[in-house]
């Protein structure tokens, strides 16, 4: 009975401890998005206004009204979410066949490739800048989606090779060789069998994919130039102009470009729990 | 035949890979690298071949090895705490101790710092740290700060400010992904361990890390690699200032491209960071060998 | 195994139609089409500048139009970035021969570009097209060839805060650097958070360098070049660095001065918080929407004590090139001229808040704005000045003299020092 109790207190303790540390943890995380969130409804001069607070008079949706019935900018939002799930949905695919090669097989070019595959990210993308950009206008993809879906599929793929073929290697070689007994290909092991037990490692993979491909400016400035073309990094900066900045506006978009992507976030976290039950399978 | 299809087979899987980065990532990079080797790059239509006088400039430049310094403080201090609140943050959002909705909850607001453009994370700090933004603010009403404290003006603490965000940008990522990794964990290991009586910290320094050291290495190299190549968030807030205290590889680079219209040495300089990564991949590679093995 | 090729080559098949399929999808990508001769007789002008985010919705468009209207055949496609990426996106098209025909140029700039061979000489073209070129307020000029015509200029005079000066019992605006330095004084109250002066030194934007320290050089006539080649340890640049470093060690410039950008100072004076700043007449309007109530003044840029000479004012352009790869540089031609014609340029510059380009165009505000209006008698009682514009890297050389500047301010450095590495760092470019 005693022990018992004690055992609760205990946990009691914990989980208030844990819950402290979680508090402490988040306002670090959102206290600067609270931030931004509160100068997207100020005015431009409230922006800077010292002593600051959360919410000044001049409080206002204007900056969110401003975005929202621009057909310019919401093209942007469109345009950013076409080129992010795209580069999601390929680099997946290809991250995934990669990392399978990379996991199942023992081949001549095997580490060198690997080495490879890791080197080629570390070369600055400013520098690369002119010669990429004069090829892609070779390639007659200027002012493309295929250039910008085509080029964060290079700097996103490295990652996803290297994570599946991680997720792929936890996975015991008796799962595909028990699909190859039953008549299955190799393929059909992959598909079927690999695919849906690394589904958290997917999820985490995909999301940090569509993160870089919904935040890219570099190249997004570089290989598009008409309005039509533009994501949203490239509609921000717009804002920032040679003179002054529109503040509030820059804020209120960033707000808007974020929300979906949490939700989208919020959604796919269930994954996570589904990828707890996939992991003890192998047990 | 079916001997040869058999080897080939691996390739196959690769195809579309290797297509993809022979053509739009080897090639431009050995262009970067013929560029290495020339004089005024881009701006002659007829560049000279100059050996390796480029990287002889580049390395005896006494801001290029300043920055080369700024760019390892800023990079090995962001890789350390990346990990250490990444994985204290999945750990605590693991934990069974709080109800599930509470966790999905916390784990939104925790990732927030990684849906935002680095633009956007610059200038928001900026605001936030100018000497008259909010940070300045509640150090003075709290009492730890009297006057203004120049965050990003200041050659003292210019180098961990910037440091201190991108650490405040980029731990999710380690976060979600060792989310992930933690919940392929078996429980079996951990009841494993309770049996054989550990306590909470044995098991996470026993069953926890060791199983996690795969992700870890990953992640910590490729952070390593991405963090060296930092450019938009240090431009945004400090510009490489003040008087190059946060010159980083990549605004260096950058400068000599787009300020001097060096496109020979920026090439150089490039060449030079992708060595330094390229060292520590080869290490990483040499730590997978050594886990296959 | 044949399931598993056939897998594969689905993938790389949907890899194809993306390629393929996303060329078609984007609406707007006649990658190809210099010209686009095949579609008869239209010639399609692209224009790249930065313009047109800066001016009211639609306004440059509108005179796009109107060109349109005027010069049948010719279309104008407006390519419009961010100011801060323009650079870039211009050397790299350049490089690969994607150049716009047309497109928008920055002072700083120029020097950089003819030596890549991106712009085309105008001088040629104006020759082609027998126009007059003594309407042309300025041209910027390299071996004897015009490669840029400012079609607006920003001039930077002195901003005051009346209330502020008033309440510290300055009297009248300052117009000498003595009486400057004791108004500076007079206003700075750290306590209440107010400075007397703001100085935006970021050398990731170092036009601060251009605007806010050699303009004071400028405005007592004196130079920072001789005969072409840079001559920075001279005593024109020499007092000014004294006299900045003296406002600078009095404490009367707001903090954080080595991080800050142009946009940052005029946000310190919406807000009240300076009595003081060099800043672009253009964001007259800017700080009259921010902050209605603000009372403020404009005076000229205070001169040494005793100087009685004509006073140089520092400027920024929207300036114009054309690109040496143009297929059409007739029509580009008919562009610029359009843009610098008396009555566009007057109405150009009404809407950008600028002073204009040609001569013989007068921006309305002049008459209607009291504070333009006393803008207008600064900018005709002197002269334009900026001398960064058409030097070699001149962005470049702005940041490595503000390199030097910033250990001399916080006191690293000697005044010798300063002034001897900067010359050394700029005669590299030049030679």
């Amino acid at each position: 009975m005693n022990s018992i109790q004690s055992r609760q207190t205990k946990r009691r303790i914990l989980q208030g401890l844990v819950i402290i540390a979680l508090l402490i943890g988040a306002f670090y995380a959102a206290f600067p998005v609270v931030w931004m969130l509160s100068s997207s409804f100020k005015s431009n001069r409230d922006v800077f206004a010292y002593p600051p607070s959360l919410i000044t008079d001049s409080f206002s949706m204007s900056a969110y009204a401003a975005v929202l019935t621009n057909p310019e900018k919401v093209r942007f939002f469109t345009n950013s979410y076409f080129v992010a799930l795209l580069v999601t949905l390929f680099t997946l695919a290809v991250g995934c066949l990669a990392g399978y090669s990379f996991s199942r097989y023992n081949f001549f070019f095997k580490k060198p490739l690997n080495m490879l595959i890791i080197s080629v990210q570390a070369v600055p993308p400013i520098t690369l800048l002119i010669p990429y950009f004069s090829l892609i206008v070779t390639l007659k993809l200027f002012n493309t989606y295929a250039a910008l879906v085509l080029t964060y599929m290079v700097l996103t793929l490295p990652y996803a090779i290297i994570m599946m073929t991680g997720y792929f290697n936890t996975l015991p070689k008796e799962l595909d060789e028990a699909v190859m007994m039953d008549g299955g290909s190799r393929f059909n092991a992959l598909w079927r069998v690999l695919i849906p037990i690394s589904v958290p490692g997917l999820v985490s993979v995909g999301i940090y994919t569509f993160m870089q491909a919904w935040n890219e400016f570099l190249f997004a400035v570089t290989l598009t130039k008409t309005m039509e073309m533009r994501t949203v990094p490239v509609g921000i900066a717009l804002l920032m102009g040679q003179h002054s900045y529109e503040w509030n506006e820059m804020m209120a978009m960033s707000v808007l470009g974020c929300l979906p992507v949490l939700l989208l976030f919020l959604f796919f976290q269930r994954y996570f729990i589904a990828g707890m039950t996939a992991g003890s399978v192998k047990g | 035949m079916h001997k040869v299809t058999k080897k080939l087979a691996p390739f196959a899987y690769l195809s579309p890979t290797l297509l993809l980065l022979a053509v739009l990532s080897l090639l431009p990079i050995a262009m970067v690298f013929s560029y290495s080797f020339l004089n005024n790059v881009v701006m002659e239509k007829n560049p000279v071949f100059v050996g390796i006088a480029n990287y002889i400039e580049i390395l005896t430049d006494a801001v290029f090895l300043q920055a080369l310094y700024n760019t390892l403080y800023f990079t090995i201090l962001s890789v350390v705490f990346h990990l250490i609140l990444g994985l204290a943050f999945a750990t605590l959002l693991n934990t069974k101790l709080i109800s599930p909705l509470a966790r999905a909850l916390f784990r939104v607001v925790y990732i927030l710092p990684w849906v935002f453009t680095a633009t956007i994370i610059a200038i928001l700090w900026r605001l936030m740290l100018s000497p008259n933004g909010v940070v300045n603010y509640m150090l003075n009403e709290v009492g730890l700060a009297s006057g203004p404290v120049e965050f990003l003006s200041s050659r003292q603490l210019a180098l961990p400010t910037v440091t201190f965000i991108n650490i405040w940008a980029g731990y999710p990522f380690y976060m979600v992904s060792l989310l992930a990794g933690l919940q392929g964990i078996p429980s079996e290991l951990y009841e494993a361990g309770r049996i054989d009586g550990a306590n909470g910290p044995q098991l996470f320094r026993f069953v926890t890390l060791p199983q996690l050291r795969p992700i870890i290495l990953s992640l910590a190299m490729l952070d390593f690699i991405w963090t060296v190549q930092q450019f938009t968030l240090i431009w945004m807030t400090t510009g490489g200032g003040p008087i190059h205290v946060t010159e980083m590889l990549s605004t260096f680079t950058y400068k000599l491209a787009f300020s001097s219209y060096e496109f020979g040495l920026a090439s150089t300089s490039a060449f030079i960071i992708l060595a330094i990564c390229m060292f520590v991949a080869l290490f990483y590679v040499r730590q997978q060998r050594a886990a296959d093995e | 195994m044949n399931k598993k090729v056939m897998s594969l080559m689905i993938v790389m098949a949907l890899l194809a139609a993306l390629i393929s399929g996303c060329t078609t999808v984007a609406p707007a990508a006649p990658a190809a089409a210099p010209g686009g001769e095949s579609a008869g007789e239209t010639v399609t002008l692209e224009f790249t500048q930065w313009w047109e985010p800066e001016l009211p919705e639609g306004a440059f468009r509108a005179l796009m139009d109107e060109f349109e209207a005027q010069n049948p055949g010719i279309k104008v496609e407006l390519v419009s970035g961010p100011y801060s990426t323009t650079r870039e996106q211009v050397v790299a098209g350049a490089a690969a021969g994607t150049m716009s025909d047309v497109v928008g140029l920055d002072g700083a700039w120029v020097n950089d570009f003819v030596k890549q061979g991106a712009l085309a000489s105008m001088t040629d073209l104006m020759t082609a097209a027998s126009f007059d070129s003594s309407e042309l307020a300025a041209q910027i000029q390299l071996d004897g060839a015009t490669y840029m015509i400012p079609v607006v200029n920003f001039v930077y005079p002195v901003f005051v805060n009346n209330d502020l000066l008033a309440a510290a019992g300055v009297e009248s605006p300052p117009s000498t650097r003595s009486e400057f330095a004791d108004a500076a004084a007079k206003l700075t109250n750290p306590d209440a958070n107010v400075y007397g002066w703001v100085l935006p030194l970021s050398t990731e934007l170092p036009n601060g360098i251009q605007n806010d320290v050699m303009s004071w050089v400028w405005a007592s006539g004196g130079s920072m070049m001789k005969d072409g080649q840079p001559d920075l340890t001279n005593d024109a640049v020499r007092s000014v660095a004294e006299y900045i470093k003296g406002l600078y060690d009095a404490g009367v410039i707001t903090p954080g001065a080595f991080t800050m950008r142009e946009p940052d100072k005029v946000t310190e004076f919406t807000n009240g918080r300076v009595g003081m700043m060099v800043d672009s007449l253009a964001h007259i309007n800017l700080i009259r929407e921010q902050a209605p109530e603000l009372n403020f003044s404009i005076t000229a840029l205070p001169a040494e004590d005793g100087y009685t000479g004509k006073r140089g004012l520092p400027y920024a352009s929207w300036g114009i090139g054309v690109a040496a790869n143009s297929q059409h540089p007739a029509e580009a031609w008919k562009l610029v001229e359009f843009l610098m014609s008396q009555d566009v340029n007057s109405r150009l510059s009404s809407i950008a808040h600028a002073f204009p380009g040609n001569v013989n165009s007068t921006p309305d505000y002049v008459e209607t704005d009291p504070l333009f209006g006393a803008a207008f008698e600064v900018f005709q009682q002197g002269y334009l000045a900026n001398e960064f514009t058409g030097l070699p890297t001149a962005e470049g050389l702005m940041r490595s003299f503000d390199e030097q500047f910033q250990p001399y301010l916080d006191g690293s450095q000697s005044l010798d020092d300063t002034l001897n590495n900067a010359q050394a760092a700029w005669m590299e470019q030049f030679q």
